[in-house]
């Protein structure tokens, strides 16, 4: 068998010589698509991931979890928290050109006041950035804002070179963009591949390790899975929880779960009936057995929810309890608002078609109607943009441990995105949102956290399923790389072994 | 002379079916809901923001006025620039129509010896062992489903064997050969007993017509009746499937494309309509639309030089 294969690899490489730069290239296969290398203008899963290659950050997180300092070798802040001094540490982008203050301060500005920017809500109180000189930047906000130093490492905070894009304009972003990060682009073919190599002038010394590194677009989960047994990339980004097995059983290769924040849930919509109605919401929560759902879609490789906040966040808490399942007391609740009966339209994509079987099938049980309608990503978020849906299910992951951006993501109804588009709406939880962020003592800002969980979980604002990590699978050659919770890749610290 | 008038009617001919085909393209996008911004954008974006971009991109324009502001850039050979990547659609074609061409192409060549070796075999030894046994072979083809043979295909000769990559397209001619030869084998496999069947069934019947008896009463041997008078005229209707087939082929391959990983048309096709990138869908469209068209004139073309009796 292992003889076999190093002559077909011989004879592989003979013909085509691509395996000889194979050597010295991490591939990465994923399914989530590298679309725009400009680091404020997509939110989209696999850009983010493309990101943190390109770009440094003034702010980084260690591989232990820790906010350490990244392009800013250091920095104050004032007593009031509202003026943040940093100093940026001697370092060059791929041109060659010097990192300034300039530079940064352009950059966080288009993160958080251009128009073209897709997530500026955690650079919200910023209210001016001045640069003091040629490395020292400061920051006034309009008010203190607990996560804010954290939120510099989110993907959208990336320095990128302020003549270069103010020089070349969006092309600055198509064709070699000029890179702050690890690696820099080789080349990009758009909807295929995106080749990336080690930059010279990368500030870490050292790093990366790996010269050569490929984020390779493969829609296909079996397709990916047999490139990564084969061995024809070294990570396969996303391995559906049915696969696991097999890819364990194969030698050479493992999956690894990784903690994340994702949350999968229900998400209903409040502004209609059916589920406007909170008995109707209540006796759809307590008709679903939790448990056997997370255990019959994620074969036991996920954790029941138990709050609205993702249990990797902090002040997450997990004494809080969704009402339990009881299918006799969901039907009792129906029928005593004489809601037997009830239609609902559960919208999908094909994602989420194995949950929504499960979720008809229990909902019918207490005496819901179910009727699925099938929509695709697109449609999905037009419809729930305009609020055009009863109910559907659906993820999302936090950039940060810190729940500030995944309330205003999730559950605040007055901070741009109405809750996940449930519109779910209560001011007491839009006020604590507010409240939370600018409290500077973590013990106070538990509390507000944890009633803000109280009262969402209470008025079941949504239904949380479960707490997934992520499913990579790795080749054994491949060290020190993993995905973090912020959906980072660890590539500047990784290595290829010949093992 | 009159086959360059011919060529040159049929390629003014084109310009119509091309309008007709970029126009339903248009009106059925359109049509279609979704919105490509979101998509662009991702999750957390605001309303403000896809607003802001939707009119910068002019997609709140009137759909008509959208369409010949298309036109107008079409007619100057600009097909637009990619919603998504901000890339000419150009330039995504060029990097993907190749892929999807050597793949086709490769097919092509790796099917005819195959068909026309068993179709002659089988149809000289009409209702014998071997025909018995090609015929049974051809169903057993066109019954397996392509996904499912690729499947099996990646993780016998890929994982298990380690002869064939089982992804990608490669760098180089060998490459191309190596990386492409599981995905055309998958698509043969049910290609081949379609032809096989067609062919045969054709040279049984001009095997029995009344000149192939006149050829051998006059004293010609049987092989020289059957190569110079039998197969020409057996040929053209399997010419003419074929071309039906490599249209298909250019419109199908992006089931092969996705269970073997291979950056080609079907797969920017496929990905564009995800993501409403009108104009890559418009420009895709157009691309294969033409392809099928040239098919068919070389066909024509081909079937004139074959049979003296087919006019052009």
């Amino acid at each position: 068998m292992y003889n076999r294969r190093i002559i077909t690899a011989a004879a592989v490489l003979a013909l085509s010589g691509t395996i000889l730069m194979a050597q010295e290239t991490i591939r990465i296969a994923s399914p989530y698509k590298v679309t725009v290398l400009d680091p404020i203008v997509s939110a989209g899963g696999g850009n983010i991931e493309a990101y943190g290659l390109l770009y440094s950050r003034l702010m980084r997180t260690d591989k232990n979890g820790n906010l350490v300092p990244g392009l800013a070798e250091r920095y104050e802040i004032s007593e009031d928290g509202l003026t943040y001094t940093f100093h940026l540490r001697d370092a060059k982008f791929s041109d060659g050109t010097p990192i300034t203050a300039d530079d940064a301060a352009f950059s966080l500005n288009r993160a958080a006041k251009d128009e073209n920017s897709a997530y500026p809500a955690g650079f919200a109180p910023i209210a001016e950035i001045a640069v003091l000189d040629e490395r020292t930047l400061q920051w006034t906000l309009k008010h203190p804002s607990a996560p804010i130093l954290a939120n510099l490492d989110i993907f959208n905070a990336g320095i990128v070179s302020k003549d270069d894009v103010e020089e070349r304009g969006e092309d600055a972003f198509v064709t070699n963009p000029v890179s702050s990060g690890p690696y820099m682009v080789k080349e990009w073919k758009p909807n295929d591949r995106l080749s990336l190599t080690a930059n010279p002038n990368f500030w870490r010394e050292g790093l990366p390790r790996v010269e050569n590194a490929e984020l390779i677009e493969v829609s296909d989960a079996n397709a990916r899975a047999t490139m990564l047994m084969a061995g024809e990339i070294e990570v396969d980004r996303t391995v559906p929880w049915p696969q696991i097995e097999e890819i364990n059983n194969t030698d050479g290769v493992s999956v690894k779960l990784e903690p994340s924040t994702v949350l999968y849930l229900v998400l209903p919509n409040h502004t209609r009936p059916p589920f406007d109605n909170l008995t109707v919401r209540q006796a759809a929560t307590m008709a679903l057995d939790r448990a056997a759902i997370t255990k019959a879609v994620t074969l036991g490789h996920a954790e029941v929810a138990n709050s609205t906040f993702s249990n990797a966040l902090k002040f997450y808490d997990p004494s809080i309890s969704m009402p339990a399942y009881d299918p006799a007391a969901a039907r009792k609740l129906l029928e005593d608002d004489d809601l037997v009966g009830t239609e609902i339209t559960m919208m999908i994509t094909p994602a989420t078609e194995q949950i929504a079987t499960l979720l008809k099938a229990q909902w019918d049980a207490v005496g819901f109607k179910t009727t699925v309608e099938r929509v695709d990503a697109g449609l999905w978020w037009s419809k729930m943009a305009n609020a055009d849906y009863d109910v559907t299910s659906s993820w999302y992951f936090n950039e940060t441990d810190d729940p500030d951006l995944a309330i205003r993501w999730a559950l605040c109804g007055t901070c741009g995105s109405h809750s996940y588009y449930t519109r779910y709406n209560n001011e007491e939880v839009n006020e604590l949102t507010e409240e939370a962020l600018r409290e500077g003592d973590e013990e106070k800002r538990a509390g507000l956290y944890r009633r803000i969980q109280e009262i969402t979980v209470s008025e079941i604002a949504q239904i949380p399923l479960y707490y997934t990590p992520y499913a990579n699978g790795y080749s054994d050659r491949v060290k020190g790389l993993s995905l973090t919770p912020a959906l980072q890749w660890t590539l500047e610290e990784a290595e290829l072994t010949d093992g | 002379m009159k086959t360059f008038r011919f060529i040159a009617l049929r390629l003014a001919q084109a310009i119509p079916v091309l309008l007709g085909v970029s126009l339903i393209t248009f009106v059925l996008m359109a049509a279609t809901p979704g919105d490509p911004i979101r998509l662009l954008v991702g999750d957390r974006a605001s309303p403000e923001t896809i607003a802001m971009i939707r009119d910068r991109y002019g997609l709140d324009d009137p759909i008509l006025f959208q369409y010949f502001t298309y036109l107008k850039n079409l007619m100057v050979g600009d097909i637009g620039v990619s919603l998504r990547y901000r890339v000419p659609v150009s330039q995504l074609i060029a990097q993907h129509y190749p892929v999807t061409l050597f793949l086709v192409l490769y097919t092509i060549v790796l099917t005819l010896p195959p068909v026309i070796v068993l179709a002659v075999w089988s149809a000289k030894r009409q209702n014998g062992m071997a025909d018995q046994i090609i015929r049974m072979m051809g169903v057993l083809g066109l019954a397996v489903p392509v996904f499912w043979l690729a499947l099996i295909l990646t993780r016998l000769f890929g994982v298990k064997l380690g002869w064939f990559p089982v992804s990608g397209f490669g760098d180089t001619m060998p490459g191309h050969l190596l990386h492409l030869f599981l995905p055309a084998l998958s698509t043969m496999i049910w290609v081949v007993p379609i032809l096989v069947r067609t062919l045969r069934s054709a040279l049984l019947i001009e095997m029995n017509r009344d000149y192939a008896l006149t050829g051998m009463s006059k004293g010609l041997g049987a092989r020289q009746v059957f190569r110079t008078h039998v197969f020409p005229n057996s040929i053209l209707p399997t010419l003419n499937l074929f071309a039906v087939i490599v249209a298909y082929l250019l419109g199908g391959s992006v089931i092969v494309e996705t269970v073997y990983a291979v950056p080609g048309m079907g797969k920017l096709m496929i990905d564009s309509i995800l993501a409403r990138d009108y104009f890559v869908v418009q420009g895709a469209t157009l691309v294969f639309a033409l392809t099928t068209l040239l098919v068919m004139l070389a066909v024509d073309l081909l079937s004139a030089l074959i049979d003296p009796r087919v006019t052009l």
